[in-house]
Parts: C-alpha cells; structure tokens; sequence
C-alpha cells in the first residue's frame, strides 16, 4: 500500500506502508542512526515526533525486547529508505509486527537524502504520515498544535525503585531511558525514580545521595514545576542533568534555551572535553540546546561543546555540586565513550560528603 | 611484580575534576597560585593550570618546590632557600602525586612559609594511600587507593616517564 510523508511546507514524499495503517502526525526529526533500531524507537525523547532514519538501508531489524529503553514506545511513526522485512533473528518479533503491535506507523522506500537536505534547508517541520498527499493533507499538518504536555505523557505516574546497596539516588523522571537505571545499577546505585512533579519535601523524605534529571520530550520551558523543584534541590544535593533535564538545569539558573536549526540526532556525534581538550564520542537526541548568553552569569563552566557547530554540550557550576550534559552519557543506542559521567557523578557526591 | 590499577585516561579525568573542585572550592582562581614538588608534583601542577586556562582564561602562576632542605629523615648540606614567587596572602594549592606519611608535605610547608605567609594552603594530590604518621589530609585527592605498607604505589608521567600510569608493586 502507497503512503505519503507530508511536511507543513507543502513538500511530500510517495512510499510503501510499513506496520500500523493509522495516520499520524507530530515533529519531524532527522536521525542519523546507523544501528540500535529498538533503542531509538522505544527512546521517550522521541514521543509525538515522527523519525526519519537517514541510514540507507536498516538490514539487522528484527526487535529484540531485552534492548528497550522504555516498555511502550511513544514516537509517533518512523520513515525508512529501505529496511529488511525478515528479521535477523528467529527469536526476535519482526519490525512490522512489533510496529502493528504498537499501533505506531511507518513507511519504508522514502527518498530520505531528499527529505534531509529539504530539513538542512527549512529547519524544524512538522509532518505527517498519511493515505494522501492532497491540499487537505497539508492544511491539516499545518494546523496540528504540537502538545505541551509531552513530559507528563511518559513520565511514571508513580515513584518505583531499583533497590540496590550502594548510593542512593533520586532520578526524576522527565522520560527516562532504561539505560539511565542500567549504569547506575552497574554501579550498585539504591535508585528510586520519581515523577516529574514530584515535590521538594517528598524527594527530601526519601534522603537521596544525589539527583539525577532524566532526559526527556519536548520544550523545556513547558517544565515550570520541574524548574522550581531543581531550583531548590540544587542548594541541597549533588545534581546530575542529561538531556532535557540539562535544559531543565539552566533554565532553572536563569539561562536561556534555543531551538537549534539542526537538531542532533546520531548515535556517534563528537563532544570536545573543554579542560582537557580530548574530543570523545556519544549518542546525541536533542533538538534544544543552550543559548550561551547569561552563562557566565549564572556561574556555570562549559564543559563539553560540540566541535563542528560549537553546541553547548555540557555545564557545571562553579560553586554547586552540579554537573550536566546535553547528550545521552548513557548510549543506547551509540557510542559508549561518555559512561565514565557516571562515575564522575557518584565521585563528585563523595568529595561532597567529605565537605 | 607491577600491576597497572590506574590507566591514562583515568588519571586525565582525575586532574580534570580536581580542577574543576579547586574552582568550585575556591569560588574562582583569582588569588590562586599552584606549588607542585618536585618531580611528579610539578607536572601535575602544570596541567592543572593547563586545565584551568582552558576553563577559565586565565593563566596560574606555578612553582616548583624542591623540599630536600626541609626534610626530617636526613642530614642536608643544602641551604634552605625561598621561593622565587612572592606568596604572601596567596591561595596555595601544594600539588603532590602521592600522600603516603605526610612527611613529605610538612617539608613542603615548612618550605612554603619560609618563602612568605600565604593566606591558605590547601592540598590536591592525584593517590592518597593512608599509613598518615601526621595529621594531614588533602583537600584534592584524584584516587584513593588503599593499600598495606608492603606495597610501592608508583606514578608514571608522560612528561618524564613516557606514559601516564599508576601501578601498585
């Protein structure tokens, strides 16, 4: 069956259906992942948008469960240029069947060079995967609101625990990937992970070491609860942002957010270490950034950039116990480079136990 | 026989988040002023100060300290001689690579104040591994590594040594 990738510019692409015959609608977002189709698909950074998969052809496809990053993926349909239909493995689910199962949309046999460049020209667009690709198509992508309440929508709506011996850490919950609670279980971490507006004196209650701010969807500037929770933990405990949750953190120091023209999305983009000028890999997944006006301001050293656009890519306070990084130091799917952050985090909440 | 506990890239992040707790301890670098001892301190000092250029901009003045005049454990015909860096009302960082009796970092203190009275001295050492015959502890400290008297902890620096490593012996 032919179905249609429509963009709110009016720009379509003809292809053939692929699981799900629903249609869908959200944020368009160009993903350089080569490998690792489970971990983006089930990646909550995706929900409500729409991924187009840049790799020519996705030949390993079959959907290995034990690779999940969250149990329901929420990312609203996917665009290949071709991918195998047979899975590569006979005790993995098939990509179409878990796409059906999962009532999310794709189309494989897009011409994806010609959408990049057509996204490397205009920017950020919303799409739509749909039967037609008539004046009505368009008009109906162009009138869809992008919601607001993304975060609310994968955060857990109660707080659950990964009980272990070791430090105990509090993860707030903006969307979370798996592998998030993978490293710290890796390092004997006693996690709890809350929701995203779970309150100051409830998160004092359960006397964490240290906090993490997970990655997550979406605006940063929709989190105001979030905000003034972080505002008021980061004079307590030490705090670790990544992703979304590294915006939340400079939102919350009065720095500003952008939308980037081009997001990154790619499971090995490089990341320059600031102090030591060693330029390390690692799986990107944001379309925001900071805006570097008013860091100086808010006391924070950059720490990490990204070499080829000079992103903003991680912060930390000068005179705080925080610490925050743009990219996923997690992978899944990507580059394992940056998992040393983890370390690095649980080191810094010993050097301030010992204040 | 030697076994390799620590590997470069481990001891690079070490430096490089001891830099980032001397700012976040010292509310900036302004007044600072790095002492390494000598051998390995020295080197260990001039990255800090590389690191904290890259950070910040600005550039730490750095001196060595050779503590042979001020020990406690032999005769010395050296003369006991001052710094050639004016440390009055400064922020001392004493940069060692390991802190093992603490002897060694008397002597250094002893040095520091013959040479002027600076406001603070503070300690960052890359491997504290106990066995203190002093009451001394770092401010800094990049590994803790506990090991028995027995044991040699030895630290290998790219600038004299050709790689950088730590190895227990």
């Amino acid at each position: 069956m032919k179905r249609y990738l429509v963009l709110e510019d009016g720009f379509t692409l003809e292809g053939d259906s692929l699981g799900a015959p629903t249609i869908a609608a959200g944020q368009l977002v160009i993903s350089n992942n080569l490998y690792g189709l489970e971990q983006t698909i089930t990646d909550a950074t995706y929900n409500g948008q729409i991924i187009a998969m840049t790799a020519p052809a996705i030949g390993a496809s079959g959907i290995d469960p034990n690779e999940y990053e969250a149990i329901n993926p929420t990312c609203k349909g996917i665009i290949f240029n071709s991918v195998a239909l047979t899975s590569d493995n006979e005790h993995n689910q098939s990509l179409d069947d878990f796409l059906v199962s999962k009532d999310i949309p794709a189309i494989t046999n897009i011409d994806v060079r010609a959408l990049a460049l057509h996204i490397q020209e205009f920017g950020q667009l919303k799409a739509s995967i749909s039967d037609t690709d008539d004046e009505h198509a368009i008009d109906q992508i162009k009138a869809l609101v992008i919601q607001r309440d993304l975060v609310k929508q994968v955060s857990t709506r109660q707080p659950y625990p990964n009980p272990n011996s070791g430090k105990k850490i509090v993860i707030i919950d903006l969307g979370m990937k798996y592998s998030i609670l993978r490293q710290l279980s890796y390092r004997d971490c006693n996690s709890i992970v809350v929701p995203y507006n779970y309150s100051v004196k409830e998160i004092e209650e359960l006397n964490p070491d240290g906090i993490i701010i997970s990655n997550g969807p979406g605006d940063p500037v929709n989190l105001g609860d979030t905000i003034e929770t972080v505002q008021e933990l980061q004079d307590k405990f030490p705090i670790f942002g990544i992703g979304l949750g590294h915006l939340v953190i400079a939102l919350a120091n009065n720095c500003q957010t952008i939308k980037m023209t081009l997001g990154h999305h790619s499971t090995s983009y490089p990341v320059k270490e600031i102090a030591s000028g060693k330029i390390e890999y690692t799986n990107h997944n944001h379309i925001y950034a900071i805006s570097d006006r008013g860091i100086k301001d808010a006391h924070f050293i950059v720490t990490h950039i990204c070499p080829t656009d000079g992103t903003i890519e991680g912060i930390r306070h000068m005179y705080k116990p925080t610490i925050s990084v743009q990219f996923d130091p997690e992978a899944a799917p990507g580059a394992q480079d940056m998992t040393y952050l983890f370390d690095e985090f649980l080191d810094m909440i010993s050097s301030y136990e010992r204040i | 026989m030697a076994k390799e506990i620590i590997d470069g890239i481990t001891m690079q992040r070490a430096l490089t988040r001891i830099t980032y707790e001397i700012i976040e301890r010292n509310k900036g670098i302004d007044n600072l002023v790095l002492v390494g001892i000598k051998t390995r301190g020295v080197f260990i000092a001039h990255r800090i100060e590389s690191r904290l250029k890259q950070l910040e901009g600005i550039t730490v003045p750095v001196a060595e300290l050779d503590i042979t005049a001020f020990r406690d454990d032999q005769e010395t015909n050296q003369e006991k001689s001052a710094l050639d860096i004016d440390l009055t009302d400064k922020n001392v960082i004493l940069v060692d690579d390991v802190l093992y009796t603490g002897r060694t970092i008397r002597a250094a203190m002893d040095a520091i104040i013959y040479s002027g009275r600076p406001k603070k001295i503070s300690l960052a050492v890359l491997v504290d591994r106990g066995h203190r015959e002093l009451p001394i502890r770092a401010d800094f400290v990049g590994k803790n590594i506990p090991t028995s008297r027995k044991e040699k902890i030895n630290v290998s620096m790219s600038e004299i040594d050709g790689e950088d490593k730590i190895e227990i012996d």
